[in-house]
């Protein structure tokens, strides 16, 4: 009886299930089984489209829509737009035939396979997301089309997976433009195919990782896949290899190596060379074993050619239905090619073989994943991915439920097992081991695996699998480490590292001030239901959302309005830039203020940190956290410093880790240590609240020149220090010649030659600044490289669609800050209008505070 | 003007002599200060004149001694009671602005101060304003422009406009006795944002009192303030936030087109922002109408960010901003529950009138809570490196669940009987801070950590004590639960490490001279 209602749970309501919940909750079992991996790729590179094949071998949908459905675009928008916004996890069952694992090498059980996909978005507004799914796999599926080749954001996500020790495999997608659209001359395509995989190599060849293993990927070894996700087909050399190795009766290793690269095949003398020989019936092995057989069979269903097709196909092992045979141009085409060549097998293949199994691929991960020592009992569940073990879990992300309100948490189970009703330990990214704060016990609901668009509840999920979980949505904002309720000792997973940050915000507030409570709701499920998004609130009283871009933004409001908020409208500010202020050179002269009971004197200059030093401080390179003998070892080799001065560097700022610094310069002053909490209080307040705008600081260290202080420790006391130490910190900057920095996005278009000159245009209304054009070869496209500053990035896209007729697409991304070059301090300029508008903005008055405000005078 | 009837000097004497004051202090804030010893001599005078009146009545003789009182520790808007207590006053005449607080011990007479206004320009502005407005007109007025309200009434209502509806808030009496209800002293007495009577509602707001009737709402009026922009009105603003927003044309004669601009600029802002209120103001002193409130409204938002601030707090500082106001002692216990109920930490500090430097000498204090009478209970500037909030704003922090509305009750009398809002804890969530944008955790939702955090804080606090720091520099600010907790992250415990070279010092000559300029400075410049 039971029996039989498991099988009830089958799958998906298409008549052709292959597979049932059952079946696929086993192979979790086993973690050599078991590939975890994420799709990524630049945007409309395919990824989506190459994943339903995928889905579709799993029985998830009808073969025949494979490649319209996009299973994974889950959100009416993302149908309507045609571009993923969220990455949405899949769990596919295969099942291998014994022969075609004869080659495999690695530890298995079995001959069923688990495929944990999470296909990913890929525009750059939601490089998040990629982050988040490359933190809960191991492997990734590099897509890259192959008119357009390797575009920025393949270079990020590509980046972004090899930092988070994520093997890559290639797919070289869209091969059904180079027959169809471009009707390329095989070596040609030949060519082009070896740029792209050459050019992911390039990339990858940077990321040498003795744990990792090599890196790079070989058409010749099977880590190149080629696709036409849109018709469903695609082959790696191995199924080509196969094929002629019987044919020809060489190995199959042999014969695979003579399918790419210098490797030449005379059709007349028979004779494979190294060079090409110069006659014409010499071919390349690609070009005349691969890609003209492919060729011919679409030329043959094109054209209609049917009785020379069917005999083609029957010597190649191809057999239609005769209702398939029915069928005519395009649609016999995609037929006939998935029959041949189903993309399914061959990427799932490659999967299966080329990508680790979370057995083999926790043993190195573990380095980058956890954050305490590498030699505690969790590390070491993690590194054996032992299902026995203590809970290890990552929650990399949130996702909406259908019951409004409520969310799942996604993650990945490194060791130990969840499951329904178990008490986890919820570890905020706050927390602090050993501390109680930002720490909960509460109780999992449910477990279950995610299916796109459905769900399936499962009993308990072991270790080397992704999970959703029902129940802790309430304590966990983006993510959290969950581990059992008595580990009490172990340390969180490192928190993710993002490629993009924040920088477009607007201000929200409700049209109806009673729906305050509704904005207040809705901002805490937008902030969840994203892994970037931030919903803060500005010192005005206005609700901030800020996001990665305008893309992002745009969909991130849509959210709020129509589905956290259930349509309350709301009244959005126009886009806030968050500036930076700096200084531009050394104080011109050493300032000084007096405590209100002018009893204490604080000597300060400020100067600009050196170059470079601000991004340092941001990569965490030097900083707090950073051992000071490293810190001091990198300041004075790279940046110059004298090695003294390394050790008297008093703190960061703002939140004690920002770009800017306190560094104490003077000598035998009594109490010194005293009022350090003091000044580290009021530069805290100054570096987080510069003194033109009420901006964040950067890039500013002030050296405190000398120092006198009351004999009496009651009148040095915080209340006298701290707003000193603001003054005269404002007072240095005012006098080291202060500037504004502003946001410059990376700008990357690809675009035909015909409209470069309405790029250009379009760049030069904004203050954009051309700095690399480059011509890809063998296609009409050029891509445009240039820097363009924030503040002009809006309706950028609209512009340029206008001025391109639509053919031209940017990526943005944030790339640097940039100085505004007029002096703020004299009125007139530009920068000087901005800091103004800033500060009107913010409810200052309207004038910078002068500087005899803060400086006193003996 | 003249000095007599500006301070009122017949009202006072009658005052002490109805009563048999002896003792009376004269409580003067430090602008009239300069006044003060004409006000006694005249003031004596007085009272000789009216002693021989009662001399001749056959009444008993006393001596009235006066005595001025300047320099109150807190806003001189109060009644400084234990001021005047030290010596052993019976009663008080408080002279200049008041906020018309109760008091709890000692009657007080209240000088308002006479302050002029042209009636007839206020008269013609209101009538115009009033005929094309549809909603009925309240019109407020601070205390120092009483005395004119008679006639502005009077000649308002003398054309007998029927359409015409202004209501006037009553004039107070200048006397207050400390009401002998134990709970009234308790601060239960009628609330001043308007409590149902059987005739309708009483509203009463620093000193003003006015009754609408049964079915209204101020939300059915707009106001007019006559009167400066100054604290008692800035407490109107924030108490009726939510009045309807009426758009109005107002023509002032003087200059008619300055005023069109900004009405058109009113309707437009009214259109975006709904939500908030607006009223008009009439600016007696240079006679013309104020209607951009633009100030007043972002007050109201930035105390929304404040209370969002206080949220995410964990040490508490209740700064005590009065001795006088009745039922301070009460809200100030009611607070310190309420902050310990939250599970956070609640420190009560006295320190006369708050400023940035004495607020900084207690930077663990996340936020500080100021108790004090309605008009100067809102300290917010740059200079503070906490925020400073009311106890109305603590009510909606640090009570789970209560939301921020846009109502605002600035009097903390008010809130003594305001209903506690129970916050049934039927759906556990962690608290969303939306200064972090993230969830935090609150003690409160946590059992038996405070408990256990009390019984073990100094075994905790040495155990902390022994270990390796590795790092000097790091120092997290703003996770101390306490204040010994935060003295233990500070960096400096306390001694400096003897240095190694023991010989003594040489004799040096100091420094001579005043911290402002020492005299080797002097010479410099």
């Amino acid at each position: 009886m039971a029996r039989k209602k498991d099988d009830q749970r089958a799958m998906v309501g298409s008549e052709e299930v292959k597979f049932t919940i059952d079946q696929l909750r086993r192979i979790m079992d086993r973690k050599h089984n078991i590939r975890n991996m994420s799709v990524i790729a630049h945007v409309d590179h395919g990824k989506s489209t190459l994943t339903d094949s995928l889905v579709a071998a799993a029985g998830i949908i009808a073969q025949e829509v494979a490649g319209d459905v996009r299973m994974t675009d889950t959100r009416q928008d993302e149908a309507e737009r045609g571009i993923t916004i969220k990455s949405t996890g899949i769990s596919l069952y295969y099942e291998m035939l014994e022969g075609d694992l004869k080659n495999f090498k690695g530890e298995r059980e079995g001959n069923e396979f688990l495929i944990n996909l999470i296909d990913s978005p890929g525009h750059v507004d939601f490089s998040s997301e990629v982050t988040a799914a490359l933190r809960i796999t191991d492997g990734a599926l590099v897509v890259v089309d192959c008119v357009e080749g390797v575009c920025v954001q393949t270079e990020t996500v590509l980046r972004q997976a090899l930092g988070e020790r994520v093997k890559p495999i290639l797919a070289v997608n869209k091969m059904d433009r180079c027959f169809l659209e471009l009707n390329l001359d095989p070596e040609e395509a030949y060519l082009t195919f070896q740029r792209v995989v050459e050019s992911a190599n390039v990339i990858m060849a940077t990321y040498e990782d003795a744990l990792l293993g090599d890196i790079q990927v070989y058409p010749e070894k099977g880590t190149v896949a080629f696709s036409a996700g849109l018709h469903g087909w695609g082959f790696t050399l191995t199924n080509f290899a196969k094929m002629y190795a019987s044919k020809f009766g060489i190995d199959e290793a042999k014969m695979m190596s003579r399918l790419w690269g210098a490797n030449f095949f005379d059709s007349a003398t028979k004779k494979w060379t190294n060079k090409h020989s110069g006659t014409a019936t010499c071919k390349r092995g690609f070009v005349m074993l691969c890609y003209e057989p492919i060729k011919q069979i679409i030329e043959l269903c094109m054209s209609d050619q049917r009785d020379e097709l069917w005999s083609k196909l029957q010597k190649i092992g191809v057999n239609m239905k005769s209702e398939e045979k029915e069928l005519t141009g395009k649609a016999l085409m995609k037929r006939v090619m998935q029959s041949w060549l189903p993309a399914s097998s061959a990427l799932l293949e490659m999967m299966i073989y080329h990508l680790p199994s979370p057995a083999s691929a926790q043993q190195y991960r573990v380095q980058n994943l956890y954050e305490g020592p590498l030699d505690d009992p969790y590390a070491s569940a993690i590194r054996n991915c032992d299902p026995e073990g203590p809970l290890m879990l990552y929650v990399s992300k949130m996702i909406p439920a259908s019951d409004r309100g409520r969310f799942y948490a996604f993650g990945r189970v490194f060791s130990g097992r969840v499951s329904t009703g178990l008490k986890v330990r919820i570890m905020g990214p706050n927390f602090i081991p050993g501390e109680k704060k930002d720490l909960y016990v509460k109780s999992v609901q449910r477990t279950v695996i995610w299916m796109g668009k459905k769900q399936e509840t499962v009993e308990d999920v072991p270790c080397g699998n992704t999970v959703a979980m029902v129940g802790l949505d309430q304590f966990i904002t983006k993510n959290a480490t969950l581990t059992n309720e008595k580990e009490v000792d172990a340390h969180p997973i490192r928190a993710m590292k993002f490629s993009v940050s924040p920088v477009v915000s607007v201000a929200v507030t409700s049209r109806v001030p009673s729906d305050l409570p509704k904005l207040q709701e809705g901002l805490k499920r937008l902030a969840k239901s994203d892994p970037m998004v931030v919903c803060t609130m500005s010192e005005t009283g206005e609700h901030i959302i800020s996001a990665a871009g305008e893309l992002h933004l745009e969909i991130c409001l849509k959210d709020l309005q129509v589905d956290f908020m259930n349509g309350a409208e709301v009244s959005i500010s126009d886009p806030i830039v968050s500036f930076r202020e700096t200084v531009f050179e050394r104080s011109c002269r050493t300032v000084m203020s007096k405590s209100p009971n002018k009893h204490n004197r604080l000597y300060v200059e400020a100067r600009p940190t050196e170059d470079g030093l601000a991004e340092a401080i941001d990569d965490e390179k030097i900083g707090p956290g950073v051992d000071p003998r490293n810190r001091s070892r990198i300041l004075s080799e790279e940046f110059g410093w004298d090695k003294d001065l390394t050790k008297k560097i008093w703190c960061f700022g703002p939140e004690g880790k920002g770009p800017n610094m306190v560094v104490d310069t003077c000598k035998g002053v009594q109490y010194l240590n005293e009022i350090k909490d003091s000044i580290v209080a009021g530069f805290e307040l100054a570096s987080k609240e510069g003194p033109l705008a009420d901006e964040n600081m950067r890039g500013v260290c002030f050296e405190i020149c000398d120092v006198i202080l009351h004999a009496d420790t009651i009148h040095r006391g915080g209340g006298q220090i701290i707003p000193t130490a603001r003054r005269v910190f404002y007072a240095a900057t005012l006098t080291a010649r202060p500037r504004l920095l502003e946001p410059v996005y990376l700008v990357e278009i690809q675009a035909p030659e015909q409209v470069l000159g309405g790029i250009y245009n379009v760049l030069n209304q904004k203050r954009g600044q051309v700095f690399e054009e480059i011509h890809r070869p063998g296609t009409p496209l050029y891509t445009v490289k240039a820097y363009l500053p924030v503040i002009e990035s809006f309706k950028f896209n609209e512009s340029l669609r206008a001025q391109t007729g639509g053919q031209a697409f940017p990526q943005l991304v944030f790339d640097h800050w940039d100085m505004v070059s007029s002096d703020p301090l004299e009125p007139g300029t530009p920068a000087a209008a901005r800091v103004a508008e800033i500060r009107r903005k913010k409810g200052l008055k309207e004038q910078i505070t002068p500087l005899c405000e803060f400086e006193d005078k003996l | 003007m003249d000095f007599e009837s500006n301070y009122d000097i017949v009202g006072s004497a009658q005052f002490i002599r109805t009563h048999d004051f002896t003792r009376v202090a004269l409580q003067f804030p430090d602008h009239l200060l300069k006044d003060s010893t004409r006000v006694v001599t005249a003031l004596r005078k007085r009272l000789q004149s009216l002693k021989k009146i009662d001399v001749t009545e056959g009444g008993h003789e006393k001596d009235v001694g006066l005595f001025v009182m300047a320099d109150t520790a807190y806003g001189s808007c109060c009644v400084d009671e234990v001021g005047a207590s030290h010596i052993n006053a019976d009663s008080v005449i408080h002279y200049g602005h008041t906020c018309f607080s109760p008091t709890t011990n000692l009657p007080a007479f209240f000088v308002f101060g006479k302050a002029s206004v042209c009636i007839p320009d206020c008269v013609e502005s209101m009538s115009k304003y009033a005929l094309i407005n549809s909603k009925p007109i309240m019109v407020l007025f601070g205390l120092e422009y009483a005395h004119s309200i008679q006639q502005i009434k009077e000649r308002l209502l003398k054309p007998s406009d029927p359409k015409l509806e202004v209501h006037f808030a009553d004039v107070p009496s200048s006397v207050m006795f400390p009401s002998k209800d134990t709970k009234k002293i308790n601060g239960l007495q009628e609330p001043a944002s308007g409590y149902h009577g059987e005739s309708g509602t009483t509203y009463s707001i620093g000193g003003l009192t006015w009754k609408l009737p049964e079915g209204q709402s101020m939300d059915d009026y707009s106001l007019f303030w006559i009167g400066l922009d100054d604290s008692a009105f800035a407490n109107v603003v924030l108490t009726f936030n939510t009045c309807d927003i009426v758009l109005m044309s107002i023509v002032v004669v003087k200059i008619p087109i300055k005023i069109m601009n900004l009405f058109d600029s009113a309707i437009l802002e009214a259109r975006y922002e709904l939500d908030w209120w607006q009223d008009f103001r009439y600016d007696a002193n240079e006679n013309q109408m104020v209607t951009d409130l633009f100030q007043q409204r972002r007050i109201l938002k930035r105390r929304y960010y404040l209370v969002e601030r206080a949220k995410d707090a964990n040490i508490v500082g209740i700064l005590v901003g009065t001795l006088g106001v009745a039922g301070y002692l009460h809200i100030i216990n009611q607070m310190m529950e309420l902050i310990t109920g939250a599970g956070k930490k609640a420190y009560t500090l006295v320190m006369g009138r708050p400023n940035p430097a004495k607020l900084a000498n207690f930077p663990e204090c996340d936020v500080f809570l100021y108790v004090s009478c309605a008009q100067s209970a809102l300290l917010d500037s740059k200079e503070y490196l906490a925020p400073v909030i009311t106890p109305f704003e603590a009510m909606i922090a640090f009570n789970r669940g209560s939301q921020w509305t846009g109502a605002y009750v600035m009097e903390f009398r008010d809130l003594i009987n305001l209903p506690q809002t129970e916050v049934a804890d039927q759906e556990e969530e962690a608290r969303f801070s939306f200064l972090k944008g993230g969830y935090v955790e609150d003690f409160g939702n946590q059992e038996n950590v405070e408990e256990e955090r009390e019984a073990l804080a100094l075994v905790n606090a040495t155990e902390k004590a022994l270990q390796l720091r590795n790092n000097s520099n790091a120092i997290v600010k703003g996770n101390a639960r306490s204040g010994a907790e935060f003295l233990a992250t500070r960096s400096y415990q306390g001694l400096n490490m003897p240095i190694e070279n023991i010989s003594p010092e040489p004799y040096l000559i100091g420094r001579r001279g005043r911290a402002s300029g020492y005299e080797d400075e002097k010479n410099q410049q």
